[in-house]
């Protein structure tokens, strides 16, 4: 190690280059965080993929079920990873707050909502990336999709939007809770117990009346209707919520709601961050 | 006991210089539930000056330094940078500083050149300067052999010389070092108080300094503001600061309370309102009075002391009187 001899010419500071960068930094920043942690991609990954591929096999036999159950769990399970992972993604703001740069970054010349919106773009891009394996695996163990082009743009909308709100809501939890233990205790409550009422493992009208209803106001429920619409070409959830008879029309609605999800959650999140950044 | 001691001719109530690298004025904070950190203070701070914070915990000094760097909003009064007030271009003000935090503020998982990097590209550094400019800092601040390894695997010392190096790369105007010393053992602090020396003495750039530590103080900064309590009780430079004791002073360590000992020593005459107690040592500063003559008196009152010595006023003393607790008992 050299010598400490401060010899630095200080000069002005620079102008501003694209005002798109601050944010591909902080993005690319996150990612690298996360990449140096690879079991934060591979963790949530884990409880999903043994629905589809051990339970729902096992519940199709143990149920005398059709071959089509393993795929509509299969699918039910993208409403288990997604918010799996981005609460998972909300747990690393509070260590960035506890033990990381946070201070710094909101010492920063930039935007303080960017600071949420670069994490963002790095839990899409792993959730993305489990989604991906997810399906992955189930077309491996012959698990099969009935997928067009209209219904890959239903699925990519639906998971896309709700992602995002599933986010925002990760962010608002972490800007409320002080500690990372705390954090953790809620995430059952926020990301398993909607699941399982949402119609991922069976029909919501299977559940009785008063829980159908609270499952058709669920964000996740319109989620994985739209899903399984856009995976399975299979509007039956969506006419469960609706009850009309256009699929297309029931879509749109479902996929206007997790779009106000989205948005509604993402300024909640960006309105928190800052509010709690500063004292 | 907290006495103000405002200097009539310190920078606060001079009128305001155009070219001030900050200036505070009626800066306040009030917390929910009422609690006052920051009181009102004002202070000028000219380029390439370096101004100490001295006070214990919770004497307003993070919650100023959280003011200035916009992480916390004031109650009222207001504050700039190079000209850029923090309320209301808060974005311009952060653009020409940088802070050094008191914790460790750094991403652990990513090497000290990723972390120098970002801080080169959130402050805007044009990519061709940025590497340069990364390696003559880390150079300079000696942890260039260091910078391809994670952070996590650094020693206090070297992250703290890190976190410096990361705050020059922006070449800021203003540069902010909250408590930069503490918790470092006593090389590393002396190796620390160089750096900070040698960035002071070479280059135009205003620094703010928060401290607990006296000597740190004393070394490095060309005005002092002491306080206490939410308030500025003293602003000056270290000389007048321990001036206002005149050329030496008597310490008396007694049997009993020094509170009981001092209001017996000014009955008699010998000890002024400057004079001060914590807890069994009794300060008198002596002005034109003979040593000899001062401690004559005071044995022949009969009073049960342990040592009575005479030595030059330090800043330790400034401090006592202001604030009237030692640092180390108020750090909890």
């Amino acid at each position: 190690m050299s010598a400490i001899t401060p010899e630095i010419a200080l000069r002005q500071p620079a102008v501003a280059r694209s005002p798109f960068s601050p944010l591909a930094t902080l993005a690319r920043r996150r990612f690298q965080l996360t990449a140096s942690r690879p079991r934060e991609l591979l963790v949530p990954l884990v409880t999903p993929i043994l629905f589809a591929l051990v339970i729902a096999p096992a519940l199709k036999t143990a149920l005398h079920t059709s071959v089509s159950y393993e795929a509509f769990v299969a699918t039910g399970t993208i409403g288990l990873l997604i918010p799996l992972n981005t609460m998972f993604s909300g747990l690393s703001v509070i260590v960035d707050r506890q033990a990381g740069a946070q201070r710094e970054l909101l010492s920063a010349p930039i935007p303080r909502p960017l600071l949420p919106l670069g994490n963002l773009l790095v839990a899409l891009a792993t959730t993305a990336f489990q989604i991906a394996v997810l399906l992955g695996v189930a077309e491996a163990r012959r698990i099969h999709f009935h997928i067009t082009a209209g219904g890959i743009g239903w699925f990519l909308a639906a998971s896309l939007f709700f992602a995002v709100g599933m986010y925002g809501l990760a962010e608002v939890l972490a800007a409320r809770v002080p500690k990372a233990e705390e954090y953790i205790a809620r995430v059952p409550a926020v990301a398993i117990v909607p699941w399982f009422l949402a119609g991922s493992l069976f029909s919501i009208k299977a559940m009785p009346v008063g829980l159908t209803w609270i499952a058709r106001f669920l964000p996740l429920t319109h989620g994985l209707a739209l899903v399984r619409y856009g995976l399975l070409n299979d509007p039956t959830a969506l006419h469960d919520i609706w009850g009309m008879h256009s699929p297309t029309a029931m879509a749109g609605l479902s996929l206007l709601i997790v779009a106000a999800f989205a948005a509604l959650l993402t300024r909640a999140a960006t309105r928190v961050f800052s509010h709690a950044a500063i004292q | 006991m907290a006495t103000t001691m405002q200097m009539e001719s310190g920078p606060a109530t001079r009128a305001r210089p155009a070219e001030a690298a900050i200036v505070v004025q009626g800066l306040t904070k009030t917390y929910p539930g009422g609690i006052e950190a920051v009181k009102g203070i004002d202070f000028v701070v000219q380029p390439g000056e370096v101004f100490g914070l001295l006070g214990p915990n919770g004497a307003g000094k993070s919650t100023t330094i959280g003011m200035l760097t916009t992480t916390v909003r004031p109650t009222a009064g207001s504050a700039s940078l190079v000209g850029h007030d923090v309320s209301r271009a808060p974005l311009a003000a952060r653009a020409v500083s940088s802070v050094v935090f008191q914790d460790a503020v750094v991403d652990r998982g990513l090497t000290g050149r990723r972390n120098l990097e970002i801080h080169a590209q959130l402050w805007r550094v044009p990519p061709r300067e940025a590497t340069p400019r990364i390696e003559e800092i880390a150079a300079a601040l000696g942890v260039d052999e260091l910078l391809d390894r994670p952070v996590a695997s650094y020693s206090g010392g070297q992250r703290r010389r890190l976190e410096i190096a990361r705050a020059l790369v922006s070449h800021p105007r203003v540069l902010f070092l909250d408590e930069p010393t503490v918790g470092l053992d006593p090389r590393i602090r002396a190796e620390l108080l160089d750096v900070i020396a040698g960035l002071r003495a070479r280059f135009e750039m205003t620094i703010l300094l928060t401290t607990h530590y006296l000597d740190e103080a004393d070394r490095l900064c060309d005005r002092i503001a002491v306080m206490h309590r939410g308030e500025i009780v003293a602003n000056d430079s270290p000389e007048a600061l321990r001036g206002r004791f005149g050329a030496e002073l008597v310490e008396l360590r007694i049997d009993g309370d020094g509170a009981e000992a001092l209001a017996s020593l000014r009955a008699e005459g010998l000890a002024d309102d400057d004079a001060f107690a914590v807890g069994a040592t009794v300060t008198i500063p002596l002005r034109d009075r003979a040593a000899a003559d001062v401690i004559a008196r005071i044995q022949g009152l009969g009073m049960a002391t342990h040592a009575v010595t005479t030595r030059r006023p330090t800043l330790d003393d400034v401090y006592l009187r202001l604030t009237g607790g030692s640092l180390a008992g108020e750090h909890a």
